[in-house]
């Protein structure tokens, strides 16, 4: 079997010592990170990419994966002790969660909340070691057309499924692919919008873009709303759930696992929505539906299960075929070509133990994240205790120290600054800043594939409708728009965001 | 929120991205934008300007027609003290060293919040900066000096 030798392959890669241990720093660092409000996976990991530089490309990945889901069970553990959502991906788990924790049941819900994760993380890793496969076969015989095709369709489908309104999504993913396009044109050799800046010859770095927009500005927007108190008032008693638990929460934690995995998948997936649509099933098929929001531990295990086991799938279109389904990975993009590798399918072929080291370690990482939360709960919730007007200016200077890092030039610093005054602008005026990390990353990409397909074609765009593959591509591409258009789909899709 | 007459949030939005995509139509004028078949380097910037463009008039239009949005109020503070504490370190980090540097970011940062205490921040800043300059310089090995001299 092709698909046990390459997981057997991959585990021979995740567990080499030096693997083991850059999973390890990742699960804490996420897991930190996780715990603490106001700081999330985003630019964390932008601050750590520059350091990464040194490493082989599968510890990078490795660490920085470990980053991204150890983040997820973090910010469960805080849902349910102290009703603060350490990410958006457990704002559900607060629901019942904290209110099990309300009820003394605080242990109970934290180990059905950990379990439920390693169980779907478990079995996302398989999923990914099953999809992607045939996923990088078919990517193989792409040629640009195609691929500009595929890259169209994950910008359109990131924004069509993230938060927010979608024209506004639409017009930032645009606004990233101009800014994308700073610096010299690899076909002509002439810059563009450098403004005679040298800096910004090789066209601006993402990262600090990343932290300006999603570190800064949040800290910026965080300081203007009042301060809360949190109290940890729980005292942790049994740990273990009872059998009767365990019975109610097996089948939320396999239709959570399911939905996580189906929904991490597309692009624009990834950890946020996948709970918010196993809450509202579980509500659905519970027999008595008053029970959720008063402490129904199907209400933790079902989200859970499924905010990690979409982290983990919406690894596969960027393993497979080189597109971010999120932001998050559109920095993983940019750790693989700091390695100096160019993503695509590819990668698959060339570099198997980088790609099945990566996924065979989520498995690992998993496990240790499972023995890290559950006896060390302790020691995380007491990092709550360090008050936001310490952990800020301590934020504000590592993403100084990081953003100075990648090159050792004080430019990209102010560039940094700039951005977090117009990711500031953005928060005020509603708008999602991660499409537009998402076009900056593509950018580069997607021009070099349509000039290309321009090229092979004379000029004629009929190219793009008439091979097969790229035709159906734009087709979901065209019905996507026409469904987010029509009222009733409107209306669920508002719901759904909302709820 | 009180009755505005305007969707200032879209309306907003919509002169920034107008503004973005003249200030890119202005920086490309130079460039040769070529033919479809063989794109020279205005092409794509120019192309992605426009419909950038039209997005704005989209969203300036609509703001200006929907109305009664306004805009949380800005404070000065937090902007303020994150904004120079990142320009200052900017400043300092080739002349002065990361110990400097780091101090002087930490302390004006913790200006924006009006929750911070004198002494505790200058406690804090010493910690802090000791630990980044073990943890990045000692650890990382980020090529950059400790100190001024």
């Amino acid at each position: 079997m092709e698909l046990f030798d390459n997981l057997l392959l991959g585990l021979a890669t995740a567990l080499q010592w030096n693997n083991l241990f850059y999973c390890l720093i990742g699960v804490v660092i996420g897991t930190a990170i996780g715990v603490l409000p106001g700081i999330g996976p985003i630019p964390t990991v932008a601050l750590l990419l520059p350091f990464t530089f040194g490493l082989a490309p599968a510890s990078a990945l490795i660490m920085l994966a470990g980053i991204f889901y150890g983040a997820q069970y973090g910010g469960s553990t805080t849902a349910i002790l102290v009703n603060v959502p350490g990410e958006t991906s457990s704002v559900v788990t607060c629901l019942d969660g904290h209110e099990m924790a309300k009820q003394g049941r605080a242990g109970p819900a934290l180990a059905i909340a950990a379990i439920s994760s390693f169980f779907a993380g478990t079995v996302a890793t398989i999923v990914i070691a099953v999809l992607s496969l045939p996923l990088a076969a078919l990517a193989l015989k792409f040629t640009a057309v195609e691929y500009f095709s595929l890259l169209v369709l994950g910008l359109f489908a990131a924004v069509i499924l993230a938060h927010g309104s979608v024209a506004k999504s639409l017009a930032m993913v645009f606004l990233g692919l101009l800014i994308g396009t700073i610096g010299i044109d690899v076909n002509s050799g002439v810059a563009r919008m450098t403004f005679g800046v040298p800096a910004l010859a090789d066209g601006l770095d993402f990262v600090p873009v990343a932290m300006g927009m999603f570190g800064l500005a949040e800290i910026i927007a965080n300081l203007e709303r009042p301060a809360v108190r949190q109290v940890v008032s729980q005292k942790l008693r049994d740990l273990i759930p009872s059998r009767a638990d365990l019975k109610a929460a097996f089948p939320a934690m396999l239709r959570g696992t399911f939905i996580g995995s189906a929904l991490g998948v597309l692009p624009g997936g990834g950890a946020a929505l996948p709970p918010f649509t196993s809450y509202a099933l579980e509500k659905k098929l519970a027999k008595d539906p008053s029970r959720f929001g008063k402490g129904a531990i199907e209400g933790v295990a079902g989200p859970e299960a499924a905010n990690n086991a979409g982290a983990q799938t919406s690894f596969i279109p960027l393993l497979t075929l080189g597109i971010p389904a999120n932001a998050l990975m559109a920095l993983m993009i940019g750790a693989l070509m700091m390695q100096g590798i160019q993503p695509g399918p590819q990668v698959m072929t060339e570099q198997p133990e980088l790609v099945w080291g990566v996924i065979a370690s989520m498995w690992t990482g998993n496990l240790m994240l499972l023995i890290i939360n559950l006896p060390l709960v302790g020691l995380w919730v007491s990092m709550l205790k360090i008050p936001y007007r310490l952990l800020f200016p301590a934020i504000v200077l590592f993403c100084c120290i990081g953003t100075y890092g990648i090159s050792n030039s004080a430019f990209n610093v102010w560039l940094m600054l700039g951005c977090a005054v117009v990711g500031y602008f953005f928060i005020k005026v509603g708008v999602e800043p991660a499409p537009l990390l998402l076009g900056l990353v593509l950018g580069p990409q997607l021009e070099e594939n349509f000039r290309r397909a321009m090229q092979l074609s004379d000029g004629d765009p009929s190219v793009f409708v008439t091979r097969p593959i790229s035709a159906v591509l734009l087709a979901i591409v065209a019905l996507m728009l026409l469904a987010m258009l029509s009222p009733a789909v409107l209306k669920t899709r508002k719901q759904a965001l909302a709820e | 929120m009180t009755r505005r007459r305007f969707d200032w949030p879209d309306l907003a939005f919509g002169a920034f991205l107008i503004a973005v995509a003249a200030g890119a139509l202005l920086a490309t004028r130079g460039l040769a934008g070529g033919i479809a078949a063989d794109m020279g380097p205005g092409y794509m910037p120019r192309a992605i300007a426009l419909i950038l463009l039209a997005f704005g008039l989209f969203f300036a239009g609509r703001g200006l027609l929907r109305g009664h949005v306004g805009i949380e109020r800005v404070q000065l503070r937090p902007i303020l003290g994150v904004g120079v504490a990142v320009g200052v370190f900017a400043l300092l980090i080739e002349s002065a060293g990361l110990a400097l540097a780091s101090f002087a970011a930490i302390l004006i940062a913790a200006a924006a919040s009006r929750e911070s205490r004198f002494f505790e921040v200058i406690l804090f800043g010493l910690a802090v900066t000791a630990g980044a300059v073990l943890l990045f310089i000692k650890a990382l090995a980020l090529p950059v000096s400790i100190w001024p001299w």
